[in-house]
């Protein structure tokens, strides 16, 4: 059979795979350029959300508080057969580790599906689809910002104090929004190829609570799951905004338990999860941009 | 940008999978291992594969508009989609410089419960529009769809023309340096058919480079510089619009290629001796010139007029030197022949044959010629019935009666 190769730099060829760098910037530049069209898938999953929904914003607080509730209830249990009482700080710990728990299981719940979803836009129209995962994370990222204000509303009302560690929430919330966007990316694309992803995900979604430290803290697992506990590249972002907020703890600066001598958190916990979640943004990205030629082929 | 925007397609293969395709994680891992031990090179075809596109070249400069015709499943829209970045080919390349608006099923990008004008939001970011030009754009975009009443409803109560005028509406607004159009005219009803067919001639007519899809034959006629014939993926036949047609038409009835030495008639060539507008009911004149080497026998009809319609296809009407009583005598000729347009608006082809009218086997042929018939005031319809009106005087008491 004829097997011509032929490159142009302007558009479609078939051979020739550019380097990944190439892919990363390629992938950059599309998004910048269709900035608005995110802001407008963006606004559709939301606007869709709120339409016709009996409980409307309801619907933001609701997982979340579901979530947190089950933690203190947990927590109450733990406590109780230890023979202690449960602290506001341990509780506001939980809130603001469930809130984020929350906003990545709904994320990536709902992110898996966003190509599939749009079967009918990707079949028809081209434009860069990395649009889609990411205006699903944004949305998700709206109702986290609900919960999220309404849990700084009431943490002052129960007399919680801020402190300077506060600052640290920007940063270990931006990387959150990394981690979960190179994990949309990667599951929303592989969902499209292998049509029970979205099942494993589902999976990893029940059960990834009990796998990362919401309910609980690392150090009750004792000195030996402590440290791969911490290797969830979740986990030392869960307990960065636990101890930033809860704690008003400078992250700079160690834990290690007095009696097991387990290291509880220190600056490289975090250092790890935001390379992770940065390194895996730009891999995702990547296996994203080079698969979605495809796309159309296999809706 | 400042270069000038052109499509090309250079020798483009695209290769399709039909039957099972392993869509399961649990499917993957056997098809993985019986695949790793033999993986074919691209230009290949594994057993469940076929090529969709074989080797597909054109090009469309400015000011050029391309017609591609083809029976369903010819190849016509995977073009289309290659074209506009959906899918990647398997060889070849292509380029498209400039902005591409494409009307490739306009209202795909609808979400249902949103309301008509958070669509047109919507659907012009997807067709890579900036926010202060669907803003600019808004007014004409609801305008021209005509449905400004129900702008605020959601799209789920629309009615299916109403979706279709409205993604019309908002791709014929996108300002692109280049129109792809799949089809996108047999929407809505014939109001805004036309309408939306005026739109695309508006922008086909200030030189942009236009590539479009259809099965109205007619219309490609009308609008389209050239045209290109594709069947199985492969083209199959490429020039005028109304040759190409004339292929689509007869591929099925007629032998092309050069006639026989020993035909008894040769057509060399059939022209319109009058360029210029014909409206219904005008008369057009062809000249067909040709030879007959020797005298013909009886059932031999050495040249015979077929009018077809382009959109249909449909043979309208036929005649020749047997039916009309000339004889032709050996030698060259060349015969003017006068046809009165008495037909609708529309594409017209003209095939001149020679042939065979016992056996009804075409013996010779010339390319046919293509005549647009414009809306005349002389009469409306499909027919004409030639009306001659006679005004009686009307004795004068019946005005004054009351």
């Amino acid at each position: 059979m004829d097997s011509r190769i032929i490159n142009t730099p302007d558009s479609g060829t078939a051979a020739k795979r550019p380097g990944a760098i190439h892919d990363l910037t390629g992938a950059a530049r599309d998004l910048w350029h269709s900035r608005y069209l995110v802001y407008q898938l963006t606004l559709r999953d939301i606007l869709v959300r709120y339409k016709q929904a009996l409980m409307g914003f309801a619907w933001a607080i609701l997982t979340p508080l579901l979530v947190v509730s089950a933690g203190v209830l947990v927590r109450i249990a733990l406590q109780h057969s230890a023979g202690a009482n449960v602290g506001f700080s341990s509780i506001a710990g939980i809130a603001v580790k469930g809130l984020a728990w929350s906003f990545f299981a709904g994320a990536t719940g709902f992110a898996v599906n966003v190509l599939t979803a749009n079967a009918g836009l990707i079949g028809k129209v081209y434009f860069p689809r990395e649009a889609l995962p990411l205006s699903a994370v944004l949305a998700s990222s709206f109702d986290a910002l609900i919960a999220g204000t309404l849990l700084a509303i009431a943490l002052p009302v129960l007399g919680w104090r801020p402190d300077w560690s506060l600052a640290w929430v920007p940063l270990l919330l931006a990387a959150l929004f990394v981690l979960t966007l190179a994990f949309a990316l990667l599951v929303s694309c592989a969902n499209l190829f292998f049509r029970d992803v979205k099942y494993l995900v589902q999976l990893v979604i029940s059960f990834g609570i009990f796998f990362t430290p919401v309910f609980y803290e690392p150090v009750t697992l004792g000195a030996r799951f402590a440290p791969l506990q911490m290797l969830n590249p979740l986990a030392p972002l869960l307990e960065g905004l636990r101890l930033a907020i809860a704690e008003g703890h400078n992250l700079l600066v160690a834990i290690v338990d007095p009696a097991t001598g387990i290291v509880l958190w220190s600056p490289w916990h975090l250092a790890y999860s935001a390379a992770f979640a940065i390194i895996g943004l730009m891999a995702c990205t990547v296996i994203f941009h080079r698969a979605q030629h495809r796309f159309a082929e296999y809706l | 940008m400042s270069t000038t925007p052109l499509i090309r397609f250079d020798g483009v293969w695209k290769k399709f999978r039909k039957g099972e395709v392993h869509d399961s994680l649990r499917d993957l891992i056997p098809a993985l291992l019986r695949g790793v031990a033999r993986r074919p090179v691209d230009g290949q075809l594994r057993d469940s594969e076929f090529w969709a596109l074989r080797d597909m070249s054109f090009t469309v400069e400015p000011g050029e508009a391309l017609g591609i015709i083809g029976s369903n499943g010819a190849g016509k829209s995977t073009a289309l989609k290659v074209l506009t970045r959906i899918l990647m080919p398997t060889l070849g390349s292509y380029s498209v410089r400039g902005r591409v608006g494409s009307l490739i099923e306009v209202a795909a990008g609808f979400h249902q419960d949103l309301t008509g004008r958070e669509n047109i939001f919507l659907q012009g970011a997807i067709m890579g529009m900036r926010r202060a030009q669907v803003r600019h754009k808004l007014d004409a975009i609801i305008d021209f769809s005509g449905i400004e009443g129900f702008i605020d409803t959601p799209v789920k109560r629309y009615s299916s023309g109403m979706n279709a005028r409205l993604g019309f509406a908002i791709a014929a607004h996108l300002d692109p340096e280049v129109l792809i159009i799949d089809e996108a005219l047999a929407v809505g009803d014939h109001v805004f058919q036309r309408q939306a067919f005026n739109r695309i001639r508006e922008l086909a007519a200030s030189g942009m480079p236009v590539v479009m899809v259809t099965h109205q034959l007619d219309r490609m006629a009308e609008l389209c510089t050239k045209a290109l014939l594709l069947d199985r993926g492969a083209v199959v036949a490429q020039g005028t619009p109304a040759q190409v047609i004339h292929t689509y038409l007869n591929a099925a009835s007629t032998v092309s290629g050069a006639p026989a030495a020993d035909a008894p008639v040769h057509l060399r060539r059939a022209q319109l001796l009058k360029e210029g507008r014909i409206r219904s009911g005008d008369q057009v004149e062809i000249r067909v010139e040709g030879t007959v080497p020797a005298k013909l026998t009886q059932h031999i009809e050495p040249v015979a007029l077929m009018l077809r319609s382009a959109q249909s296809g449909q043979l309208l009407f036929c005649s020749g030197t047997l039916a009309c009583g000339v004889e032709l005598q050996p030698g060259d000729f060349r015969l003017d022949v006068t046809l009165q347009m008495n037909v609708p608006p529309g594409i017209y082809l003209i095939d001149v044959v020679g042939g065979d009218k016992s056996s009804e086997q075409v013996l010779a042929s010339v390319p046919p010629l293509s005549i647009q018939v414009e809306e005349s005031t002389a009469f409306y319809g499909t027919v004409n019935c030639n009306p001659t009106m006679r005004l009686r005087s009307i004795e004068q008491r019946n005005r004054h009666t009351a």
